[in-house]
């Protein structure tokens, strides 16, 4: 797939379109669309900054590649004066009073907001079913999960209805949905772009992620999104990937993968079959493949929910009605806490709460809470070992294909494990790349951190090839 | 007063109990064998330079953005803003 910013933009300049047009074209589209991927639209605020757009243009005036190119926000990201809801009830009606850094960035560029985008509740969620906004219809078929906790957002850019999103990625949350529609996700190194003013789900793993359909469109706005940030002070600054560095895959050489991933009982049939006939496309081409030793998915699986349980608790016990949120009085402000956070979060936010409590409680927190940051140090230590073996780390997205709608929240712990592909990279904070190919949910490309460049180079060598 | 205090108190939701499936993930966590003995003596651990701290000065929010935060108070009554009652008479 071709760039779509470079298309619309083109579009734009030789006035095939104007700038109104083209947002309230994808306006109509949202508001119509049925796959529940809206939360809210932000029509006034996106047809006054196309009218300037076209104010430029049709005075002649240059404009910058985003400059009216729309776009999607999950809706966990503020931006000043817009609902801010995170799909709960608790904030249904909870305005953002300032900007995130990634958000401003985007605008400053000139991009367009349209959509504030259903997602899983707090980012609580693999499917994006747990909202108050109904659960989100895949982009391919609408009986089969969006997928989550990004889902909106991905189901928006596969459909068309914005150019690219901003999706959130705690342990897959841009990378799972984005395989299970078709379209590129990236997650990229912890801490290259701000997390300031992203609602707060696990701070030691949660990544700002774009959504796009061409790796080129991820590299432009991942590149604008980046930098440092004094309001996130686990930023850090990056170097701009330019467009030249990620066209020559030449510097490749080694690639593995997991094989405990592949040799699971767990993994659909056809799903590790085309994984693999993907492997051999690669080893075709010349590339060394290399079967790496990694911790069995449970323990994955157990150690990102353990710690994102834990921090969860912690970020969300500030949600208790009093300064903002759907408050429900009751006879005292310990009772009104316990009954506007009862009445307002949902089943699978109120199992996460109470299972970080409990991880984090007194005679827990040695078993389970510092066993669990132990094991991640050792995840991390693996991860770096395969590096100096390898230069990307290839894998399936998940195990297996969308579940229909309505499986999902019946059994918590199958939603857990379904994430057993891309917890192990947020745990070691690593760039990882969702390419809409290779399975049916596509493939993870994985380099070492901070090596974002390499990810993007890897796929478009895996677009030539398979 | 007892030491003791239950997950609904904690979390501050009602009848909240430990779900059977989140103590699955933790019986995993208790089984498994982890090579690093103590994780805060670990470099892994995202840390900060003294140097790099951000500049410890009051930064006034715009007008509109008091507005909001204002806008976002769940109840008000003759000009002020209402919350529950602390201190017992």
């Amino acid at each position: 797939m071709e760039s779509q910013i470079h298309k619309v933009h083109q579009q734009l300049v030789n006035k095939e379109i104007t700038c109104t047009e083209l947002v309230q074209q994808r306006l109509d589209l949202l508001k119509t669309n049925t796959h529940n991927t809206v939360n809210s639209l932000l029509d006034t605020l996106a047809l006054e900054l196309a009218k300037k757009v076209d104010d430029k243009i049709s005075k002649g005036t240059s404009i910058g590649l985003l400059e009216g190119i729309p776009f999607g926000i999950k809706d966990v990201y503020m931006v000043q004066g817009t609902y801010t809801t995170a799909s709960s009830d608790l904030l249904k009606n909870y305005k953002s009073a300032y900007t995130a850094t990634a958000i401003q960035k985007l605008l400053d560029a000139g991009a367009i907001p349209l959509v504030k985008e259903n997602c899983d509740s707090f980012g609580h969620g693999s499917s994006s079913e747990n909202t108050i906004f109904g659960a989100v219809k895949n982009a391919i078929n609408p009986e089969l999960v969006g997928g989550g906790s990004s889902g909106g957002s991905a189901v928006n850019v596969a459909k068309d209805f914005t150019v690219f999103s901003i999706g959130g990625d705690t342990g897959g949350s841009v990378r799972q949905p984005a395989g299970y529609n078709n379209v590129y996700g990236l997650k990229p190194t912890y801490g290259r772009i701000s997390r300031y003013g992203l609602m707060a789900y696990a701070s030691s793993t949660d990544c700002v992620g774009p959504i796009a359909k061409s790796i080129e469109d991820i590299r432009i706005v991942l590149n604008i999104m980046s930098g440092k940030d004094v309001k996130d002070q686990t930023t850090y600054a990056s170097t701009e990937i330019t467009h030249d560095a990620i066209l020559c895959s030449d510097t490749i050489k080694t690639v593995g993968y997991f094989k405990n991933f592949i040799e699971s009982d767990a993994i659909d049939s056809q799903i590790k079959s085309d994984f693999l006939e993907s492997i051999e496309k690669i080893k075709a081409k010349g590339i060394e493949v290399k079967a790496l030793d990694f911790f069995e998915s449970n323990t994955l699986v157990s150690t990102y929910y353990t710690l994102a349980m834990a921090e969860t608790a912690s970020n969300l016990s500030r949600l208790d009605g009093t300064n903002y949120g759907n408050r429900i009085e009751s006879e005292n402000l310990k009772e009104t806490y316990a009954v506007t956070r009862s009445e307002n979060f949902s089943e699978e936010t109120k199992r996460r709460i109470v299972g970080g409590n409990q991880v984090l409680s007194q005679g827990f927190s040695d078993e389970i809470y510092l066993k669990g940051l132990a094991l991640r140090d050792s995840i991390s230590e693996n991860f770096e070992k395969d590096f100096n073996e390898v230069d990307i780390i290839l894998s399936p997205v998940t195990p297996n294909t969308p579940p229909k709608i309505g499986d999902s929240l019946k059994d918590p712990l199958a939603m857990y494990l379904s994430d057993a592909y891309t917890v192990g990279f947020s745990l070691g904070q690593l760039p990882t790349l969702t390419v809409p190919q290779g399975t049916a949910t596509g493939l993870q490309i994985t380099a070492a951190k901070n090596n974002d460049e390499l990810v993007l180079k890897f796929a478009n060598f895996l677009k030539d090839i398979l | 007063m007892s030491k003791i205090m239950t997950v609904d108190i904690l979390s501050s939701i009602k009848g909240a109990k430990p779900s059977e499936a989140v103590n699955k993930l933790f019986e995993v966590i208790k089984n498994a064998n982890s090579n690093s003995e103590n994780s805060f003596n670990n470099i892994h651990n995202n840390s900060l330079s003294l140097e790099d701290l951000r500049e410890d000065v009051v930064i006034e929010s715009s007008a509109k953005e008091k507005e909001i935060i204002i806008e976002n108070f769940p109840e008000e009554k003759n000009g002020y803003l209402v919350v529950s009652k602390v201190i017992e008479a």
